[in-house]
């Protein structure tokens, strides 16, 4: 055999072994109540990425507390993307970690927030307690369930929901102060994440009132049905904006940027908007999706971080870092 | 407790509502409101404990674990891929010789090392053992990369691999010292290795580029080569049947050894070589260098079959030397090595020693394991070198001899898995090569015969 067939025969099989489908396997490291969401988007992501590529991705999943969830990343987790409850949160992996550039947030569109939520009040079937607005929540008696706002994104917005309310109603940061260190003393239990207030509120029989990431509070009215919650709507809440991005030095380092990149851009797409949807998260960029849902979401006057807190550095800072108003306000 | 008290109490209130009383409407609703929050107090004390409980079990899963078992201490990060090994080897020896030897009687302090092994990223793993008794020296200092188990690359000082009992770890041979063809393998030395299990782990194969030593040489200070030329060794162990449970030959590994090299020595080809006594039995001229190609190999098997453990090998030795200005010549010197072991009690033997079922612990009736060792052993030294005058040959035929067999009996009590006692009698006897005169108290004059005990404690 001549040394040009065998050469040929040899890039014959290099081609080949390139062209083979591969097996990949990406970590998604999310917060606490998305676990049902990524379950079908993964599933979703998988097929047309294998359609496309002929490549077989399996998603692993990780969740809990949004905060303790971007500590595990710092700490070594080799979470490929990070998908949490907020901006602050991804905002560590580059302040703590340089995992991710500090742009990181104009890569995707919609400032890295593929869906939005707000926060929701759940209470039991015929509201016995007569809760309406978060004024009810500070009153004596009412026991209130919410997660811990120094392991959980949901608690941190939950935590400003109520702030900006008492600020508005009351006047002033001082006496939104008051008003939330009476509401917490109202907190019999804090959980490390959303989930685990759930499971509190709904499975143990805890408290009167849980405050709730909407979808998390339409999920449970699914499970368990109207018959034992309700959602109460209050007069203001706050636009959540869950964010996510690749990690950068994870993805280098795995050889996964563009299946990461895409599996995140895949949430901005009409099936990916559509399960965020279908999963009671707020669809942020299809107009066929928002379409779709828009009854299911009720009509809140909404305010932003950014308006009210100057952006999550700034709300961070002031709340909840060591020795921020939560730590003043909370005595366990 | 306040949970207990309270769910006693709870019942005792549902009685009373249940009771036929009648009470004002307002009264049975602050009645039930009470209750309710007693309900509620119960169910907050429960759920903070399970999430005390469920915090507690996270920790532990991600904290380091810390293992103390017979001495050995080990220090395991929760996902096992980093951790540090603590161990440690002390053996204390009184040596008994015959008449003729016996201003030789003495405690001995024969080793004396702390061991510490660790690992990390499940890939990197090191090994420092510094020498206490003796010569003070670091025995080992190595860090070897796993890339896979059949690509391993060590780096630093380790033995040389050649001889199978050499290779073997000093607490768990079969004699409290080693073989005399064991004089004529490399020890520890200085260099980098490549090795690893392949054939579904029935090879082993190790490829050693070193510095170079002497026969039981070893690089005592880990220091630069002597001379720019470097030795090469290389070897190959195959345990053909390590999978097969069932087959009477599970136990059986068989190998080759060989190591090459060129030699520019100044301080000769070697200090001496060592009866069973440690007494020295041959030693070159002082004015004797290695001048030029060394080449050691040595066929070795071994076999452990339930309580039987046998372990063989034959070492050749082929080495350029020069006495002063005269010209340089090759000699070959030989050994050969059989030891026999069995365990009375009924333990596997093995090549990484025995297990003992139970600690020796005479109020619970447990005495530890009992090992019956013997060993035929020898060097056949080349008689060319005793060959001419005494200003030209390569050694005195006078203080040196030139074959030495050794016969090997000897008990080890193992107490524990970390304890072990030695009680190993030696006869060597030597002869003489052609024109021998040695002095009346010369070692070679007369056979040596040697009892040597052992305390040892390895963990």
């Amino acid at each position: 055999m001549k040394l040009s067939s065998l050469f040929l025969i040899a890039a014959a099989l290099a081609t080949a072994g390139v062209a083979a489908a591969k097996n990949i396997q990406l970590l998604n490291v999310s917060y606490d109540p998305t676990r049902e969401l990524y379950t079908d988007f993964n599933r979703a992501f998988a097929a047309h990425w294998e359609a496309k590529t002929g490549d077989v991705v399996t998603v692993k999943q990780s969740h809990g507390g949004s905060g303790k969830q971007a500590r595990s990343v710092i700490d070594g987790l080799p979470a490929d993307v990070v998908t949490l409850a907020l901006a602050g949160d991804v905002d560590a992996l580059h302040a703590n970690g340089r995992l991710i550039p500090a742009d990181w947030q104009q890569r995707l569109p919609h400032n890295s927030a593929p869906y939005t939520s707000t926060i929701v009040f759940l209470v039991r079937a015929g509201n016995p307690r007569g809760i309406k607005d978060w004024d009810d929540l500070a009153k004596p008696g009412v026991s209130v369930i919410t997660p811990n706002p120094k392991t959980s994104g949901g608690a941190q917005w939950n935590y400003l929901a109520a702030w900006e309310f008492a600020r508005r109603k009351l006047g002033g940061d001082e006496a939104a102060k008051v008003f939330v260190r009476t509401l917490y003393k109202n907190v019999p239990v804090l959980d490390s994440g959303a989930r685990g207030s759930t499971t509190t509120f709904v499975q143990r029989g805890i408290g009167d009132v849980f405050i709730s990431w909407e979808n998390e509070a339409f999920l449970a009215l699914k499970e368990f049905g109207p018959d034992k919650f309700e959602i109460v709507v209050p007069s203001l809440s706050i636009l959540a904006e869950p964010t996510v991005t690749v990690v950068d030095k994870v993805v280098k380092k795995k050889g996964t940027a563009e299946v990461a990149r895409a599996y995140l851009e895949y949430l901005y797409s009409e099936e990916g908007q559509d399960i965020a949807g279908r999963h009671f998260y707020r669809p942020a960029v299809s107009a066929k999706a928002k379409a779709k849902y828009a009854a299911q979401f009720p009509q809140v006057e909404l305010f932003t971080i950014g308006e009210a807190f100057g952006g999550w550095a700034q709300a961070k800072k002031t709340h909840f870092a060591d020795g921020g108003t939560f730590d003043q306000i909370y005595a366990p | 407790m306040r949970t207990h008290r309270i769910r006693q109490l709870a019942p005792a209130l549902l009685a009373l509502l249940a009771l036929p009383i009648t009470l004002p409407a307002n009264e049975l609703a602050a009645l039930r409101e009470q209750l309710r929050q007693l309900e509620q107090k119960i169910l907050i004390l429960e759920r903070k404990q399970e999430l005390k409980d469920e915090a507690a079990a996270a920790a532990a899963k991600s904290a380091a674990k810390v293992t103390v078992s017979d001495g050995r201490v080990e220090i395991a990060s929760a996902d096992g891929a980093a951790s540090l090994r603590l161990r440690g080897l002390v053996q204390g020896d009184y040596r008994w010789y015959d008449a003729a030897n016996e201003p030789n009687d003495t405690f001995i302090l024969r080793r004396a090392r702390l061991i510490f092994e660790g690992r990390f990223n499940n890939v990197f793993s090191y090994v420092i053992q510094p020498e206490l008794a003796g010569t003070i020296q670091i025995l080992d200092a190595n860090v070897n990369v796993a890339f896979t188990p059949a690509f391993n690359v060590r780096v630093g000082k380790f033995k040389t691999p050649v001889g199978l009992e050499q290779l073997q770890s000093d607490p768990v041979a079969f004699f409290n010292e080693r073989s005399v063809a064991t004089n004529l393998t490399p020890n520890r030395d200085v260099g980098v290795q490549f090795h690893g299990d392949v054939l579904g782990k029935t090879l082993n194969y190790t490829v050693a580029l070193l510095n170079g030593v002497p026969d039981a040489g070893n690089n005592t200070t880990g220091s630069a080569d002597f001379d720019s030329d470097k030795t090469v060794a290389v070897r190959l162990f195959a345990t053909p049947f390590a999978h097969d449970k069932d087959s009477a030959l599970n136990g059986l590994g068989v190998g080759f050894a060989a190591s090459v090299g060129d030699y520019a020595t100044a301080s000769g080809r070697t200090s001496g070589y060592r009866t069973d006594g440690q007494q020295t039995f041959f030693a070159y001229d002082s004015s004797v260098v290695a001048n030029g190609r060394g080449f050691t190999w040595s066929p070795q098997a071994y076999y452990y079959g339930g309580p039987l453990g046998i372990l063989a090998e034959y070492v050749g030795s082929a080495i350029e030397v020069q006495r002063g200005t005269l010209a340089g010549r090759e000699v070959k010197n030989h050994g050969y090595n059989l030891s026999v072991g069995y365990v009375l009690t009924g333990e596997d033997s093995s090549y990484r020693g025995v297990t003992p079922r139970t600690a020796f612990n005479p109020a619970a009736g447990t005495w530890g394991a009992f090992e019956v060792v013997a060993r035929l052993a020898g060097v056949d030294i080349d008689d060319t070198v005793f060959a001419g005058t005494a200003a030209g040959r390569l050694a005195n035929p006078s203080v040196s001899a030139t074959q030495l067999t050794t016969y090997g009996f000897g008990l080890n009590w193992h107490l524990s898995r970390s304890v072990r006692t030695n009680f190993d009698v030696f006869r060597n006897e030597f002869d003489l090569a052609p024109g021998a005169a040695p002095a009346a108290n010369a070692l070679i004059t007369e056979a040596e015969t040697t009892f040597i005990t052992r305390v040892q404690v390895a963990f």
